[in-house]
Formats: C-alpha cells, structure tokens, sequence
C-alpha cells in the first residue's frame, strides 16, 4: 500500500481566547477576573493525500480549514492528533521538511513591501540554497508563466492587488516545492487575476508534480484544480470524496430546463419536481435523480418541447446548503 | 560553510537596501539620539567651575564617543518581533529554512551600513566644532573598543530579541524594553562617567551588564581608565547568558504560537 504524503489522524487543535463584555464595566471585569473561554477549532480530524493529488478544502469561515493548513505546514502545534507530511513531524521544523513545502495564504504576503520582487526573491534563492543561474532561469520561467516579467523590479508596494499576489505565489513556489497549502490564493482578485492564478497552479502541477492542498471560496478555483474535496464543518470533516460526489451526495436533484413551444403555467410541470416559470414559455424544474428519466420521457410525450437541458446544480448553491443544514 | 556566507550576504545586503528606503527617517532617529550632547554641555560647564575630577575636553571627548557607542548598540527586534507575532507574519518567517532570528538580525546589520555614514558626517561636524576633542586612543584602543561595541550590540539585541518573544505569551511585550533601557540610561554610563558613581553603586551594577554596554567602549575611545578585560570577559558572560534565554524563549513559546491573522 502507498504511504499517504500527508497523513492526519484524529487531528484536533483548541484554542484558548479571553472573553470581554463591552463597555467600562466590562473592562474592569476583564481586568480584575478574566473569562477564558476554549474553542475547537478543529475537531478529530483525520485523512490522507497521495502524492500529486488536488484536493479541495472546503467549509464555511470558522470551519477550520486554515488551521488545519497551519497544522499541515507546522505553524502551530496540534492538540491531539498525529500529523505526517512527507514523512515528517511538521511542528518540529526540520530543514528538508520545510524545503519541499510551502503555505501562500491569500490574505498576507511574504515579499518585502518597500522593495522590488526580486529582492524577495534573491532572499528565497539563497534561504533555499538555489544557486544564482538556476535562480535567474526560474525567475524567469515564472515570470512567463504569470506574465510579470515587466514588474519584477518595481516595488512591491507600488502593484497592483493582482500582481501582488502573483508575485507571491512565485516567491512562494521559487524553491520548487513538493507539497502546496494554498490558502485562498485568488481572495480580492479580478477574473482574469484569478485565471491566471489558476492556470499557473495547473501548469505547475503538471510540470512538477506537486501536491496541491487548497481552500477557496471561489467554487470555480476549486472545480477548475480538485478532483478530490474535503467539506469541512464545525471543525469537523462532513465528506471526504470526488467532486463530482459531492454532488450526488448532497444534491439528489437534476436542474432541468425547458423551453416549450406553447406559453403554460409552472403548476403544470409540477408533478415532476419544483418547477417555476423564468421567461416566456422558458421553465425550470428540480427533479429527483432516480425519476429523471421517466420525469422527461412524460415531459417529452405531453409538451411540444422545443430545447431541453439537463444540469447538476451549482456547486456552490449546494455547499451553500449543505453548510446551513450542517450535516450529511 | 559557503551557503551560511551567501545567506548571511545576501539578508545583509536586501535589508541595507530595505534600509536605504528609510534613510531620511534613520538620520532622524540618529538626531533624536543626540542627548549625551546635552549632558556634554552640562558636565563640561561644571568642569570649567571646577566640581568635577575632570576637564571639559575629556568630557566632550567621552561623550561624543557615548554617542557613538549607543548609536552602534541600537536595537528594535522587540518591536519587530512582537508585529510579526501579533499580526501573523511570523508565519513567513517560520516556513522558511533558517531560524527567524537571523532575518531580524540582518535588519540590524543592514541598517547599521545606512547609519554609519551618516554618523561619519555627524563625527566630521563634531570635530570641526570641537577640535580639541579629537585625540587618537591608538589602533588597539580603537579596535578593542569596536570590540567590546559590537558585544554590547549582541547583548542588547539578544535582551530586545528575547522581550519580542514575551509576545507570544502576552498581548504586547514591548514596553518591558523600555525598563531595560532605563536601566541601561542609568547605569552604563550614558549621563555621566561611571569613574564618578559612588564605589557601593559601582560594586553592584558590575555584576551587571550595564557597566559594559556604553561606558566600557566609550571609556577605551576617549582614554578613560577601563579594565577591558573585565568587560571583555562580562560581554561574552552576557551574551551567552542571553543567546541560551532567547532559545528557551523560543522553543518554548512556539508552542503558543497561533498564528492569528494568518
């Protein structure tokens, strides 16, 4: 059997943080006797990752999807719990487990806000002991694949959000890394921005084989790079699968769309599933998985049909669901 | 051997640059230091009255070389420390392969390549307004004097390192430098020679590491009695001492370490 590149097991993580009610009496309180309050971040947690997998973090804000990352890259240290990533301690820091990994986390950046990218990444070159042709190929090799050739030596504080963050993810990834904890690397981009983010990942998976960790809110980040998803809630792992399960997990309907060739009430296609007018003869119907076929074949027989579509539900409207009801 | 030498150059040289940036605001800080200037002009007026065992010039003499010793010795890693810890960018600094305190030790030498020009220039001005204050303490003088600077410096910024990581148990650690600091105002010799405090006071702060911080290379730069050997031998005494604390600190405060707002 193959031994997982990143193994979890019954992985927990409780923070202690003080409570204060507002206002000078509070204050006072809070000074006098403090109130502790211990909250479960993540909560026995476990899974595994082969390597060259991409896999999908996905849970709701609070859900302990970055902590869990924080854990995996040895930030912090696990409550309870067994973490392996490559086969090392994570917490324990070694040089060569720190080597092959990297954590680019969407909402903080690594590179030296008064200086130009290249300095940031003169500082990784030699941190990671990359030597100085090597380093400038790369430099340039990434600099293609992002389209940041022009601004490497502008400062980073003069970029734009978009290619702050591209240039993040090139200082971050310059040491070639084996495994990436990608904590939304596209958060605050553009469309375009996030393309772009998204296309280099993929590259770089594909050129380097690397294994990919990711959370995002961006439901297309994680349909454009996982195939596998991890749905997280409560700190605590609601499913574990292939994308496309998710689907048919939490979401036994199909979308139909129907365009008829006469004008009909909604109440007449309501038999077959939740159905609701969007347009002038254009029709819309949630119906169940295990009926569809008999549900269309009736449709077809009883109404002039004149285009017909047959969809999954957005994936987000299903995580949506699935995060308020909270439970498989 | 080759890749510490090239990591080392290369940290030096990125934060000089970084510094560069700053360099109107480091000749600030530099001019907001000038307060054993002040106390120059009062210890030398008491002199010229006859109060004190020493003449003007060598008041001006050791003080000029107090200026530049604190000027060597400046530190702020508690400050940066406690930043990074509060708002989670140490979590870039503990991704990377090399212990943080290296980075934040480049900052400092790094800046210091900005400040001592500068410092330069201000020694030019003094010596033009102040030309009998210029004497030579000798190539050993100066050497061992540098010596004993750069000590002090390794002690104050292993003190300011080790008070950044109280940040990891409490909300803000930075003001505890500031008790630090006041010590080091009294008792290194910064207000007045320390050949003028009372025996019993002297008797104590030797067990210290104030006496060595300022008074001990200032005193070998301006030919004042000083018994290098002690303070050589107290420096590395202090370091050690400091470097083992701000390890223990480290490994022991990772663990509370949470990465919040990262």
């Amino acid at each position: 059997m193959e031994v997982p590149l990143i193994l979890a097991q019954n992985l927990s993580k409780t923070f202690t943080v003080a409570q204060k009610d507002p206002g000078l009496a509070g204050t006072l309180k809070h000074f006098i006797s403090r109130r502790y309050l211990r909250i479960a971040a993540v909560r026995d947690v476990s899974f595994e990752l082969q390597s060259g997998e991409i896999v999908g973090f996905l849970g709701p804000n609070g859900a302990g999807k970055t902590t869990t990352l924080k854990m995996l890259s040895g930030l912090v240290r696990p409550s309870e719990g067994r973490v392996r990533v490559l086969g090392f301690e994570p917490f324990r820091r070694c040089a060569e487990f720190l080597r092959q990994i990297t954590l680019v986390m969407g909402n903080k950046q690594q590179l030296i806000w008064d200086l130009p990218v290249l300095d940031s990444l003169r500082i990784n070159a030699a941190v990671y002991q990359i030597d100085g042709h090597t380093a400038k190929e790369r430099a340039r090799e990434f600099a293609a694949l992002l389209g940041l050739q022009e601004i490497l030596t502008q400062p980073v504080r003069k970029l734009s959000l978009g290619q702050r963050m591209k240039a993040e993810l090139m200082a971050s990834l310059f040491h070639l890394p084996k495994v990436l904890f990608l904590d939304e690397p596209t958060l605050g981009l553009d469309v375009n921005a996030q393309l772009a983010v998204r296309d280099f990942l993929k590259t770089y998976r594909d050129r380097y084989g690397a294994t990919i960790l990711l959370t995002s809110h961006y439901m297309a980040d994680i349909e454009a790079l996982a195939e596998r998803v991890i749905v997280l809630h409560r700190g605590g792992i609601l499913y574990d699968g292939a994308l496309r399960g998710l689907t048919d997990k939490f979401s036994p309907f199909r979308e139909v769309d129907l365009e008829l060739a006469d004008d009909v009430a909604a109440q007449a296609l309501a038999g077959y599933g939740e159905a609701r007018k969007t347009q002038r003869r254009r029709y819309r119907i949630l119906v169940h998985r295990q009926g569809l076929m008999q549900a269309l074949a009736e449709i077809m027989a009883r109404f002039d049909v004149r285009d017909l579509a047959v969809k999954e539900p957005p994936l987000d409207e299903i995580i949506a669901k699935v995060f308020s009801e909270g439970e498989v | 051997m080759l890749w510490a030498l090239r990591k080392a150059l290369t940290l030096v040289s990125v934060y000089f640059a970084y510094m560069m940036e700053y360099r109107g605001e480091i000749l600030f800080w530099m001019l907001s230091g000038v307060a054993p200037f002040f106390f120059m002009s009062a210890w030398s007026e008491a002199a010229r009255r006859g109060l004190t065992p020493y003449q003007a010039n060598d008041y001006a003499r050791y003080f000029f070389a107090v200026f530049v010793a604190r000027q060597l010795v400046i530190v702020w890693a508690h400050w940066n420390l406690s930043e990074d810890i509060r708002s989670g960018k140490l979590s870039f600094r503990l991704l990377q392969p090399i212990d943080p305190v290296w980075v934040y030790l480049a900052d400092h030498l790094g800046e210091r390549g900005v400040r001592l020009p500068m410092m330069f220039a201000i020694t030019l001005v003094f010596f033009w307004l102040y030309p009998h204050a210029l004497v030579w303490p000798g190539a050993a003088g100066a050497c061992l004097g540098a010596l004993l600077a750069a000590l002090a410096f390794g002690v104050n910024f292993l003190v300011s390192y080790s008070i950044g990581l109280l940040s990891l148990w409490l909300e803000d650690a930075t003001e505890i430098f500031d008790l630090w600091y006041v010590a080091t105002l009294f008792f290194s010799g910064m207000l007045a020679p320390l050949s003028l405090y009372p025996q019993a006071v002297l008797q104590v702060i030797a067990w210290t590491p104030f006496p060595y911080l300022v008074y001990a290379p200032a005193g070998l730069w301006s030919g004042m009695e000083v018994d290098w050997r002690r303070g050589l031998l107290a420096l590395l005494f202090w370091n050690l001492f400091f470097l083992l604390l701000s390890r223990w600190l480290w490994r022991a405060g990772r663990r509370h370490y949470s990465a919040m707002g990262a």
